[in-house]
């Protein structure tokens, strides 16, 4: 038995009450007011979602493997790790810092890949689990503080920099950011706000 | 009380809709039934919390901009650049292209941000009634672009873990990077904390 509110919804942005009742898949519906994008569904947007969050888990492994950035400057060599660099700025007495930079761009995007795991997992089998509601909650809460895409621009403004002083190797790492930065953000833009949470309802009931 | 409230909003009817989860339900409940988050018919204090961190935050930008961002150390001779002075060196460079980035990512953004932000307060605080579409806009544009102020943060943080060549060639962070990063991180809270029904509310006065 569907209850009515469950067929409408208030856009976040403006507060205008809309009916999503009759939005089929593969459309998108816009508030006809302010035009905030109230909900785009398709039918295997949550699948896509869960491939691309589980390549991005991997790449996020595998980023934090092996080297990321190499300098070369007369005779000496420096290799930078993810981890390392962080561990080493804790270590000279720098931890705000370290925190302020590996929270956004591997604290945060990790927990939400890990949330979002065990999210869709289960909403893909419809079967409920004690965990979806505050899962669903921690993972909205974190959405805004991930920084992925800003820190690969932070890169590349950083080789500049650094081309003027020595020679940089870009290593394995690097690469394998990239390709997370492109999953992770391929797997939260095919995620729908609003349906998952019509799924977390469904099942819980 | 929902006279002063526009025809067909959720609050009209006293409903309230979820931040978290879009659930439409009684703004009475105080709390959301399917995903437990507070339930507010619009942010409590929003005007007031958004200034508080918009003032919070041009403070923070004093020191971001005065003190020195990093310290570069060359055979035991150190040099400061504060965040100006690194678009300064990076224009004799010729890399214009990256002094255009550092420009636009720390000084464009997080002013037009906080002069957007208050000038969305102001108009809301006075009743402006006018363009609510373009400033939905202006407000959605600020939530956007506020992270890409962490750019130079991230720039600092490589460039003193990867430049780190024992008494050669150093680079430490300086004060400014901390005090920046906080500057983009309050500006963030205060884009969240400020709510745009505020804007379309003013449509409720031409009704009553």
């Amino acid at each position: 038995m569907p209850n009515p509110t469950a067929q409408r919804t208030a856009c976040i942005e403006c507060d205008l009450l809309v009916s999503v009742a009759d939005v089929a898949e593969g459309q998108r519906a816009a508030c006809p007011r302010c035009g905030h994008v109230i909900t785009s569904l398709s039918e295997d947007g949550h699948t896509r979602s869960l491939a691309f969050a589980l390549a991005a888990v991997l790449l996020l492994l595998m980023s934090n493997a092996f080297p990321f950035l190499e300098l070369k400057a007369s005779g000496l060599e420096k290799v930078m790790t993810l981890p390392n660099s962080a561990v080493e700025l804790y270590r000279d007495g720098y931890a705000t810092l370290a925190v302020l930079v590996l929270g956004p761009i591997i604290g945060i995007p990790s927990l939400m890949l890990a949330t979002l795991v065990a999210l869709l997992v289960p909403l893909r089998q419809r079967r409920p689990a004690p965990w979806l509601v505050p899962a669903g909650r921690f993972f909205f809460f974190l959405n805004p503080w991930s920084m992925v895409e800003v820190f690969l621009i932070g890169v590349l403004v950083s080789l500049v920099k650094i081309g003027a002083m020595a020679t940089v190797v870009i290593g394995i790492s690097f690469w394998a950011y990239v390709g997370f930065a492109i999953c992770f953000t391929a797997a939260l833009s095919n995620l729908d706000r609003l349906q998952m949470w019509r799924e977390i309802e469904a099942c819980q009931t | 009380m929902s006279a002063s409230f526009a025809r067909g909003t959720a609050a009209s009817e006293g409903l309230a809709c979820c931040h978290i989860c879009c659930k439409l339900a009684p703004a009475t409940l105080h709390e959301c039934p399917l995903c437990g988050a507070p339930l507010h018919m619009r942010k409590p204090d929003s005007i007031q919390r958004t200034v508080a961190l918009l003032i919070t935050a041009s403070l923070l930008y004093i020191p971001a901009n005065i003190l020195p961002i990093m310290t570069t150390t060359q055979l035991g001779s150190g040099l400061d650049s504060t965040i100006i002075g690194g678009v300064v060196l990076l224009i004799h460079h010729e890399s214009y292209p990256i002094a255009a980035v550092i420009f636009i990512a720390s000084v464009l953004v997080p002013l037009s941000k906080l002069f957007a932000l208050a000038w969305l307060c102001w108009s809301v605080s006075r009743r402006h009634g006018r363009s609510h579409q373009q400033r939905t806009r202006l407000y959605r544009a600020a939530e956007l672009v506020g992270k890409w102020s962490m750019t130079d943060v991230f720039v600092v943080a490589i460039l003193v873990a990867l430049i780190h060549l024992g008494g050669l060639l150093r680079i430490t962070p300086g004060v400014a990077a901390v005090a920046f990063g906080g500057v983009v991180i309050v500006t963030m809270l205060a884009a969240e904390s400020f709510d745009p029904r505020l804007i379309w509310d003013e449509l409720g006065d031409e009704i009553d």
